[in-house]
């Protein structure tokens, strides 16, 4: 009888990654390094609790962040969770990274046989598996050479293929098949069918939710660390696509929303201690942008509680359609330093041309703790944008180019 | 298009091997430790033309410069000199290399500790494995010459026993710096600056017997001294550390192996926290 995968109670915390904290010298002038000090970790997973039937597959659904690969990293022994506890058969299989383990200098088949014995083959069992690996993999012709001259796409070719010749009870995937193309896709598919038919738990994670409706038994939602719903996988992927899609739109203002239309825990969290007063979006007009035509964000900050260090602003582009996350950036990122805020300030983010295909779009806003501690202000979803054109082209979005006809 | 019959590799997937299910045995530690060690060291050497032998001709360039100058410019009044330096610097460069291998051993390689069910105590002992290929590669060119200068005596049977015993210290060390290393990346600069430092402290290439009396007593704290002459005494002759030292040199590789062994693990699933 094949053991299932539980999580009972599970927190994880992650030290707060701040440069300074992390030397000697930090040691001895602070005696506490940062890490130690409670207020400076950043919570992954909150309370996390489940329990997965034998001869199924799981899916876990969730925007970027919301700790898919903490809990699948956790499940798969990388890392300890500060809290509660996690129960799996002890021949669990995962691939997390791609290529990770990958030596780039040694051949296919070299990295094969690592893979197998990190896997937890021993050494003949490895050996024995190489060559059905490989043929899985469809990698025969590309076996002896280095690595370093893969595709990424031959590259989880080779991992699955590996993984292919386990018969784990419990496997762990964190979106690595979308690198595939279709075809191999359909490979990996129908071998873990075939592990969930032998009475293997599956747990997987996926941006594909379309894959997680048809692919999936049963599904997870994660937001922000923690369980927003479980349950069938239709039913859960139905629930996750609704808030994103329409129960978002019909509350979302077009462009210049007042804090009237945002309701805090609804779509506004954060501590309030720095808020988002006002937000200005400007395109080409009221909520609505050429394609490649100039955006601007404008934001307004006021601290309600005296004095705030050096916060950070972001901002996301999700797309309404499917919840694709076409754009995600921050002040951090782009090594903008705000400095510490006393007094009202205003924020600007420009894009001179902004090449998103035509759709329906929305923002988030969000101004948070310098170390991403938490967010002071956050907007979810709360910015609507209408990228308009008459272009046929499909996709994300539309580069500028230009074709040129040679003879 | 080839279709790959779902069928059949289901069939495949029912008779395939289990994965050991012990996680971390004694067995699956010592696999992946000699295959990973295999594997750098083919990476390390795979592109160049004379391979295996580059640690060996590093080793005697440093040979070479050191029997030079201590046999022409500042003399030691040691008999045999190369032999002498050269034992020394076998056990020292296997020392050197190997700690500062193992001090960014997990650092370097984060990413395997990234991959599930890798045990993170395997690398610190691949660093140390890999240069030990230097040691077995340099000992036959250091035996014909001591074979053909002054002849071998008896002794060379316990060099393999020596050998363990520096490399139950060195793993002890290893361990240590390469678990501190992840919190404070200070460590492998502070292990340089070490091991430049133990470079002079060490008998490499003078003998104890060129200090004063006081500075022996000093340079006999470190386990290493005692380490180096009683390579020399068993591969050239000559008087042997007494026992006690031998004996206290053993107990101290083991105390500070369990200690760097139960340290590391008890801190080895935050790692991944903060590489």
């Amino acid at each position: 009888m094949p053991e299932r995968i539980a999580f009972d109670g599970v927190w994880k915390s992650y030290p707060r990654w701040d440069a300074t904290s992390r030397t000697l010298k930090a040691l001895l002038l602070r005696r506490v390094p940062g890490f130690m000090t409670p207020s400076a970790r950043r919570w992954a997973l909150r309370d996390v609790s489940l329990r997965l039937r034998p001869g199924s597959i799981t899916g876990l659904i969730g925007p970027n962040g919301a700790g898919k690969s903490t809990l699948l990293r956790l499940a798969s022994g990388v890392g300890a969770a500060d809290r509660g506890r996690i129960t799996l058969p002890p021949d669990t299989a995962s691939v997390l990274s791609l290529g990770y383990a990958f030596s780039p200098d040694l051949t296919g088949r070299e990295n094969a046989y690592t893979a197998a014995l990190m896997a937890g083959l021993a050494p003949h069992a490895a050996r024995a598996a190489l060559s059905p690996s490989l043929r899985f993999a469809e990698l025969e012709d590309f076996a002896d050479a280095p690595l370093r001259t893969y595709s990424d796409g031959m590259k989880l070719r080779l991992a699955f293929g590996v993984i292919a010749q386990l018969a784990p009870q419990a496997l762990l995937l964190d979106e690595v098949l979308a690198v595939g193309d279709l075809r191999f896709q359909r490979k990996c598919i129908d071998h873990i069918e075939g592990l969930k038919d032998a009475g293997a738990t599956i747990l997987m994670a996926s941006h594909g939710i379309d894959q997680v409706a048809e692919l999936c038994d049963d599904a997870v939602w994660l937001q922000a660390g923690s369980v927003r719903a479980v349950g069938p996988a239709e039913a859960v992927v139905g629930e996750y696509r609704e808030a994103m899609r329409s129960a978002t739109l019909e509350r979302t203002p077009p462009q210049g929303a007042g804090e009237d239309d945002l309701e805090l825990r609804r779509n506004r969290f954060g501590s309030q201690e720095l808020v988002i007063e006002r937000v200005r979006v400007v395109g080409s007009a009221d909520g609505e942008l050429d394609v490649g035509g100039r955006l601007e964000v404008h934001l307004e900050l006021r601290p309600t509680a005296g004095r705030i260090r050096a916060p950070i602003v972001g901002m996301s582009i999700h797309r309404v359609a499917d919840g694709l996350l076409c754009y995600d950036g921050s002040t951090e990122a782009d090594g903008v330093i705000i400095g510490d805020v006393e007094r009202p300030l205003t924020v600007e983010l420009c894009f001179p041309g902004l090449d998103l295909l035509p759709g329906e779009y929305v923002l988030d806003l969000g101004v948070y703790e310098g170390a991403w501690a938490f967010a002071y202000d956050y907007h979810w979803h709360a910015y609507a944008l209408t990228v308009v054109g008459g272009v046929p082209d499909r996709g994300v979005f539309r580069p500028r180019h230009a074709w040129t006809i040679g003879q | 298009m080839v279709m790959s019959s779902p069928v059949t590799d289901r069939a495949e997937a029912r008779s395939a091997p289990r994965p050991d299910a012990g996680g971390a045995s004694v067995g699956r530690l010592r696999d992946l430790t000699l295959h990973l060690a295999k594997r750098e060291i083919d990476v390390t050497h795979r592109m160049t033309v004379l391979g295996w032998a580059w640690p060996l001709v590093r080793q005697l360039a440093l040979l070479g410069v050191l029997v030079f100058i201590f046999s022409n410019v500042l003399e030691l009044g040691i008999d045999n000199y190369a032999t002498f330096v050269f034992t020394g610097l076998i056990a020292w460069s296997w020392f050197a290399t190997g700690i500062t291998a193992a001090t960014s051993s997990l650092v370097g390689q984060r990413h395997l500790l990234f991959q599930g069910r890798f045990p993170a105590v395997v690398l610190p002992v691949v660093a140390l494995a890999v240069p030990l290929l230097d040691v077995l590669l340099a000992l036959p060119v250091l035996l014909v010459l001591v074979a053909t200068s002054q002849g071998l005596p008896w002794t060379i049977a316990l060099v393999p026993l020596l050998i363990v015993v520096q490399f139950v210290l060195m793993a002890g060390l290893a361990w240590m710096t390469a678990a501190l290393s992840v919190f404070f990346r200070d460590v492998p600069n502070l292990v340089g600056v070490g091991l430049l430092l133990l470079f002079y402290l060490t008998p490499v290439f003078y003998g104890l017997r060129n200090l004063p009396g006081k500075f022996q007593r000093v340079l006999q704290l470190n386990p290493l001294t005692t380490i180096v002459e009683s390579y020399r005494a068993a591969m050239l002759g000559g008087p042997a550390p007494e026992a006690a030292r031998i004996a206290a040199v053993v107990v101290l590789s083991i105390v500070v192996a369990v200690v760097g062994f139960v340290a590391f693990n008890r801190v080895q699933k935050r790692f991944v926290d903060y590489l």
